[in-house]
């Protein structure tokens, strides 16, 4: 009788690309907002982090003096700098309201009193008091959409 | 630095960043209290620089914005991949990259407020 081949696959599979596993994650069955939530708020987070390097180089030159100030604000003057602005305030709104949503998981006081697990399953993390707050993270980026929109690009 | 004493470290940067960050939007015109252009005109900016409440919250911003974005990075960086070496250069990288953002912010808020 001939050994049962069984295919083998190696220990350590080769990851592709740790950015194409974080996109693949958060749009990976089963899906649901905190997953998309999550992916944003990392997305967000580092755009705002590349935006203050950029915000504390263009504010500096205020320490040059009115003409270097003048200089830079009227080199930022055009539409794409303000679109750019109206991005940051939206991206600021979520990430805040959404962080704090995340913190209070963190912290315990969303995530319920644990109970038996039955069928579907659901986590109890998941619960409706965080899902308030992520709707809330929502509208409110959407209300700071329409006042940055009036603001900057109106 | 323990990672549990950072992550609690981080805590009260966000408290810090929360506030600073809404009164910084706030003194630019995003909640509509002042003109967003007369905000950006160098007079004003100048002044804000020589309040000191003014420059405490600029600085407390600046300090907290770069602490809790550099931390965040960190955690992504290291979650891409482990190892000690990989471990060492993104915590020194990070390190650098945030007393170069703190130094150079600093820099700003000192000289204008010393009358450039």
């Amino acid at each position: 009788m001939a050994d049962a081949t069984v295919s083998v696959e190696p220990a350590r599979k080769r990851r592709k690309s740790p950015v194409a596993d974080q996109v693949r994650w958060a749009f990976w069955r089963p899906m649901n907002l905190e997953k998309l939530a999550l992916f944003v708020q990392r997305i967000s987070g580092l755009a705002l982090l590349v935006y203050l390097f950029f915000h504390v180089i263009v504010t500096g030159f205020v320490a040059s003096g009115r003409g270097a100030w003048q200089g830079i604000m009227a080199a930022l003057t055009n539409p794409l700098a303000h679109l750019g602005e109206f991005l940051v305030f939206v991206g600021v709104i979520f990430h805040g309201v959404n962080g704090v949503r995340i913190l209070l998981l963190e912290l315990s006081p969303l995530v319920g009193t644990p109970s038996r697990p039955d069928y579907p399953y659901k986590a109890q993390s998941l619960g409706r008091g965080q899902r308030s707050i992520l709707y809330l993270s929502a509208v409110m980026t959407a209300l700071a959409a329409i006042s940055a929109f009036f603001l900057l690009l109106g | 630095m323990r990672e549990s004493t950072l992550q609690l470290v981080n805590y009260v940067m966000i408290a810090v960043l929360l506030l600073t960050v809404l009164l910084h939007l706030g003194t630019h015109g995003f909640f509509g209290f002042v003109d967003y252009e007369a905000s950006l005109v160098y007079g004003d900016v100048v002044g804000r620089y020589r309040q000191a409440i003014s420059s405490v919250l600029l600085a407390s911003l600046l300090i907290s914005a770069a602490f809790h974005g550099l931390y965040g990075l960190r955690n992504i960086l290291l979650e891409f991949r482990s190892g000690p070496v990989w471990d060492r250069a993104v915590s020194y990288g990070v390190l650098v990259a945030g007393f170069a953002l703190v130094g150079w912010g600093m820099r700003t808020i000192l000289l204008t407020a010393m009358g450039g």
